[in-house]
């Protein structure tokens, strides 16, 4: 077929594709699903975690959600070990920035300046995409909060509410009918269990098998990711089991 | 006149009981032009870790630039705050990767450890040898004139508010001896909860 034109990262095939960006997108597709909100008063980022083996040690504090700079949080789907890499990588960037202009790297300049080493990879060097896409979410002076996705291709777009991962295009159609513009935090926070919940497959949702981090401005002037502990989790997925049995039994 | 001298700055750092004090002078000036007299040389690293840079202003400023730089990405890598004495290695890492065209700044380094809360005070010459110091640490033009008056100051386990005394007047009086520091004062009292700034009033000279 058109085998021959997938090999090469930097080649385009005959209908003007390339592969190796979508074999890229194909690996993010089975990773754990990563949902983030933009409220008018925080960013909700909601991540499943695929591995729960009890054997594991819990030495991180989470998963899939990292810290960039001090006004930017990120989220991860896809190859956990390319993860890292472009988390470092985004962590130095931001920082050079800042060692530079005495200020916070604006959130679209350290997404688009990530985007555009991506981007590299899809085009020269001969090396293989990353398999990642992340969500990111973070304030600054300019725009207030915001809410950035990015995928191996090095495209990313600013997003109200967005979805990554396995799952993610019914969990984007979902969000289309129930995100309401200027909802809260408050109000944020349920909506991502529903959404989590209706696409969790056969797999029943708990809380061990969630991460959910919320980015906020404080009075002080600092923007703080605050990860919900997982008694709360567990409370939230609870009340939305009742929910559904109650919509159920009418 | 040496390149030390060219600004001129007064810095003092003492231990309490489970507090530290760090002290500056205000004035910024070009030998003996003074600039300005609300001169910030403290800066804050961690919620209760400060440093203060002594010697030419530049140099100053890059040096605080670059450590809070590797203190960002050591935090963020590590997912916790940075011990003292790790940032006192930090610290003397990169003022010797310019041992042989080194920053004419020294920085002095006063906070309480993260977790145990001990009192911790550090002082470095220009290419990063650490001292760490028991009960105070001192530098600038008026670095000599400082150490005899914290002599006769400092007493072991001194509470916050007789460290503060014991600083402030080891300051005000040293840096009335030297006329490239002075024109203002300014003393961050550092608690494992809160740290206080105070703004003393000094000779305007």
């Amino acid at each position: 077929m058109s085998r021959r034109y997938d090999s090469r990262t930097t080649m385009f095939s005959p209908e003007g594709r390339l592969y190796q960006v979508e074999y890229a997108m194909e690996a993010i597709g089975n990773a754990g699903t990563c949902l983030g909100i933009l409220a008018k008063d925080g960013i909700l980022l909601a991540c499943e975690k695929r591995i729960t083996n009890k054997l594991l040690d819990e030495i991180f504090e989470t998963e899939k959600l990292y810290r960039l700079s001090p006004n930017m949080v990120c989220s991860v789907a896809g190859i956990t070990s390319d993860a890292n890499t472009l988390v470092n990588e985004l962590r130095l960037i931001a920082q050079r920035y800042q060692l530079n202009y005495q200020e916070s790297m604006p959130c679209e300049q350290l997404v688009a300046s990530m985007c555009d080493v991506k981007q590299a990879y899809t085009q020269f060097g001969g090396k293989r995409p990353f398999g990642v896409s992340l969500l990111y979410a973070g304030w600054d002076h300019h725009f207030g909060l915001q809410l950035y996705q990015s995928d191996p291709s090095g495209n990313y777009s600013g997003w109200k509410a967005t979805c990554i991962g396995a799952n993610n295009a019914q969990a984007i159609s979902s969000l289309d009918s129930d995100y309401k513009s200027d909802m809260s935090l408050q109000e944020a926070i349920p909506l991502a269990i529903k959404v989590m919940y209706k696409i969790m497959d056969q797999n029943k949702l708990t809380a061990e098998k969630l991460e959910i981090a919320t980015v906020t401005r404080t009075d002080e002037g600092t923007t703080e990711m605050t990860i919900i502990p997982r008694e709360t989790v567990a409370e939230l997925i609870t009340k939305r089991e009742q929910e559904i049995a109650q919509e159920t039994q009418k | 006149m040496s390149i030390d001298e060219y600004n001129g700055s007064a810095i003092v750092a003492m231990t309490g009981k489970d507090c530290v004090a760090i002290a500056t002078d205000t004035r910024f000036g070009v030998q003996r032009t003074t600039i300005t007299t609300d001169f910030e040389r403290v800066h804050k690293m961690g919620p209760t870790l400060y440093v203060a840079m002594s010697g030419l202003v530049t140099d100053a400023y890059t040096v605080a630039a670059r450590l809070k730089y590797r203190l960002n990405l050591y935090e963020l890598r590590e997912n916790r705050p940075v011990n003292p004495k790790v940032f006192v290695s930090m610290v003397s890492n990169l003022l010797y990767e310019r041992r042989f065209g080194p920053y004419f700044s020294t920085p002095v380094v006063a906070g309480l450890d993260p977790t145990s809360g001990k009192p911790f005070i550090a002082g470095f010459d220009c290419i990063g040898d650490p001292t760490i110091g028991t009960d105070f640490v001192t530098d600038g033009t008026s670095g000599e004139q400082l150490m005899g008056m914290c002599e006769a100051f400092w007493r072991p386990d001194l509470n916050k508010d007789e460290l503060f005394e014991a600083i402030s007047q080891s300051l005000l009086n040293a840096q009335d001896r030297d006329s490239y520091a002075g024109w203002g004062a300014q003393v961050y009292i550092i608690e494992k909860d809160k740290v206080t700034k105070k703004i003393l009033k000094a000779r305007k000279d």
